[in-house]
């Protein structure tokens, strides 16, 4: 590891232990529904990335695809990423008492939450929750373990099984985002749902996984990593990028507009609360910098494989997610946006930990996956 | 076949013989170069030094230009032409526009990317291309290699561009000839596409009108007539007195009629008259005095009006004691149901013009009966 990279290593764990007193002070000073939020906010971000990435995984053994083998192992690593996330996760169940009114001993005055107060409740939430946590280390065990063993064993019987996993994989990944979005994310406003909510979610994961894995690939070939993988496998990713910034835009929209003609009072009321006042800025900023800025920078053929141009959108894109999730969460909080030293704290530690963690993936074992028969094809790709 | 020379085809055995063969036939600029080939060979078209396609910025312009148009077509009709409100919302709301756009500006960007390809871009149609009808393409839809010099605009030098590709390596060199006039969009062509087209409308719509009317086995859109309705002067099964039409709920008030609100002309007397003593609504009062009062009650309200003689019976003399000694209210409750010869006039006088009339009989009895404090206040003026 050459010098910068052990300075920026250094950095980042300066980060983290600020962050973290940042975070313990949150605790004792801003009040418990602030910092669940942010808790929260973090948690969802995590396990989205994560998710994100491990369908690119299994997107690829389902439909077989050639091309992305060479750059496969950046999205497994990023996908690593689902280890941490679980403590995250059992510790952001503490937030259950504290966010969600579905949980309260009022719900059961309020005619609607007393209806679903089962599923609202916290033993059955806690059990989804953590079917969803097994369920996502078991995918990646299967996918990105098997991958790495075959680093070692060149057996291509692991291509045969992850290609017959995959279709299994895709029904429990929907079952998974799906619940993350109403439970985590709809959850905080139990009276309001949207039947296409776990698809916005997913749109933002998948974009947030794709950002993810363009900003390691276009980083690692910049130190001169991934040998062979060239502008026509940047282009692909480029190219995704743009199409799924256009379909989150879709159904972010199709679900807004929707609730805005039936203007119906317990639908439109989540819309109400993200366009009143300083919200109504977020709102903005959200649409510009999630779809109107990709849009523009990634719509000529060739700025999709340019690395700068890559870098570029795959930063904001991921800037763009924390925006949405934040969008997202911290309404239920009050009227005014908050953000101050709490929230930057929990940037600070939560970045240094995703970041370091991500970095040490990225240094070990093989940059692509060695082992696989069609990584040769995948080197030969070209658009 | 004309003399022209439409191309020279230069066949290879390899792709990279092929490869080889193109920058150096390249250096010469004889003409247009064009390769065909069993399959796609990668980064040909670099070596061909073909520009990037300008479709991607057509679709573009194109896009942008739906989108607009979509905008501003809503808008105009929305906003400006024909505003309605609908669903409680703002006519111009862009909310609503955006589907219709998203629409518009696929449409026109699609419709750019094909027609601007087939047509702009591969000059198409082009019936009897020549490479079709030359030796060389049996081997090149298998197992060849060709490179052909066009003719781009300009005469073509044959005998160089011969030269340049056995130079280059070539197997087997064919000079193709231009082919004939294209048989497209001649007159001829043109009358029998657009004769086509209208026989095809005469028959369409021949058959159509044959299903509706002829024989009825598509039945035109009769949804409005067929509806379950109710009808005024007809009898229905779905009130339980099979009546189609029923009395309007009990104390339904029409618009403009409202009741006078008093039993008796007594009680009417505690009524009062809701009109301001203005100009307006004097002139009001003494339009519909004149109109309808005066034949009988006379100009000044005394009783002697052009009808008096022939109606037979008495009008009452306004001014008497009697009627100045009426309140408003009275007046009012006899205008509007009538009294011993004296007919309602409640269907000729709205219930405005009923109380600007009882003004106006106040003015004409104070005027015909004016005191020294009424000449002080016109002095004072």
């Amino acid at each position: 590891m050459s010098e910068t990279n052990a300075r920026t290593t250094n950095l980042l764990r300066g980060a983290m232990a600020i962050g973290a007193v940042g975070v313990v002070a949150a605790y004792f000073q801003t009040g418990l529904e602030r910092f669940w939020a942010n808790w929260l906010l973090w948690f969802v971000l995590f396990f989205t990335v994560g998710l994100g990435s491990l369908f690119i995984v299994a997107l690829e053994h389902l439909v077989g695809a050639k091309w992305s083998v060479p750059i496969r192992r950046i999205p497994e690593r990023v996908a690593t990423l689902l280890i941490p996330t679980v403590p995250i996760g059992l510790i952001a169940l503490g937030a259950l008492r504290v966010l969600y009114p579905g949980t309260r001993p009022e719900a059961l005055q309020n005619k609607v939450l007393a209806g679903k107060a089962f599923w609202l409740g916290i033993p059955f939430f806690s059990a989804r929750a953590i079917v969803c946590f097994a369920l996502s280390l078991l995918a990646l065990s299967i996918f990105v373990g098997g991958s790495l063993k075959q680093d070692k064993t060149r057996d291509p019987a692991f291509n045969v099984r992850a290609r017959k996993f995959a279709p299994a994989f895709m029904a429990l990944f929907a079952l998974v985002i799906t619940l993350v979005a109403f439970d985590w994310v709809s959850g905080l406003t139990p009276e309001w749902y949207s039947d296409i909510f776990g698809v916005y979610l997913f749109a933002g994961a998948f974009l947030a996984g794709l950002a993810a894995t363009t900003l390691a690939v276009v980083g690692l070939q910049a130190q001169g990593r991934l040998d062979g993988v060239r502008g026509d496998h940047r282009y692909n990713l480029g190219g995704f990028m743009f199409a799924f910034t256009v379909f989150w835009s879709y159904i972010g929209f199709a679900q807004y507009m929707l609730m805005w003609y039936a203007n119906l009072p317990d639908e439109v009321i989540y819309f109400k609360a993200r366009l009143d006042g300083s919200w109504h800025v977020v709102t903005l900023v959200l649409a510009v910098t999630h779809f109107v800025l990709p849009f523009i920078a990634l719509v000529s053929q060739g700025s999709k494989g340019e690395p700068q141009r890559l870098r570029r959108v795959a930063t904001l894109m991921l800037g763009a997610h924390v925006l949405d999730i934040y969008w997202l969460i911290f309404p239920v909080l009050g009227r005014t946006p908050l953000f101050s030293w709490p929230e930057v704290s929990f940037a600070l530690f939560f970045l240094g930990l995703g970041l370091l963690w991500v970095r040490g993936a990225m240094e070990k074992g093989e940059d692509m996956p060695v082992g696989d028969p069609f990584l040769a094809e995948g080197l030969e790709f070209r658009l | 076949m004309s003399e022209k020379t439409f191309a020279v085809l230069g066949l290879f055995e390899s792709p990279d013989a092929l490869m080889h063969a193109i920058p150096k036939v390249r250096d010469q600029k004889l003409g247009r170069l064009e390769a065909y080939t069993p399959y796609p060979i990668h980064g040909i078209d670099e070596a061909l030094g073909f520009r990037r396609s300008p479709l991607g910025g057509m679709v573009m312009i194109m896009g942008v230009v739906g989108a607009v148009t979509a905008l501003a077509f809503q808008y105009w009709i929305s906003a400006i032409d024909y505003p309605i409100v609908t669903g409680g919302k703002p006519p111009y709301s862009w909310e609503a526009f955006v589907p219709i756009m998203f629409e518009v500006t696929v449409l026109f960007a699609t419709f750019t990317a094909g027609l601007g390809m087939l047509l702009l871009l591969n000059r198409l149609p082009f019936f009897g291309h020549p490479v079709l009808t030359s030796r060389a393409i049996q081997g090149i839809t298998r197992d060849r290699y060709a490179l052909s010099i066009e003719a781009d605009g300009m005469a073509l030098d044959a005998a160089a561009a011969r030269a340049a590709l056995a130079a280059a390596g070539a197997a087997d060199v064919e000079v193709l000839a231009e082919p004939d006039a294209v048989p497209f969009l001649t007159s001829d062509y043109v009358m029998r596409a657009l004769g086509g087209i209208f026989a095809a409308c005469v028959v369409a719509g021949l058959l159509m009108y044959a299903a509706i009317k002829v024989i009825p086995v598509m039945p035109p859109m009769v949804h409005m007539h067929e509806q379950p309705r109710l009808n005024p002067q007809a009898p229905s099964t779905f009130f339980r007195d099979g009546h189609g039409m029923q009395q309007p709920v009990a104390g339904t008030v029409s618009r403009g009629h409202l009741p006078i609100g008093a039993a008796s002309q007594e009680e009417a007397a505690l009524l009062a008259n809701p009109l301001p003593r203005t100009a307006e609504v004097f002139a009001m009062g003494r339009k519909a005095f004149t109109n309808r009062c005066a034949v009988c009650h006379g100009a000044l309200g005394t009783g002697v009006g052009s009808m008096t003689a022939a109606y037979g019976a008495k009008p009452a003399n306004l001014q008497a004691q009697r009627f100045r000694d009426y309140a408003d209210g009275q007046i009012y409750w006899v205008i509007s149901m009538g009294k011993n010869a004296m007919p309602s006039h409640a269907a000729d006088l709205t219930e405005t013009q009923r109380w600007a009339v009882v003004h106006y009989v106040r003015t004409l009895q104070r005027a015909q009966n004016a005191g020294d404090q009424d000449m002080n206040a016109a002095g004072a003026r």
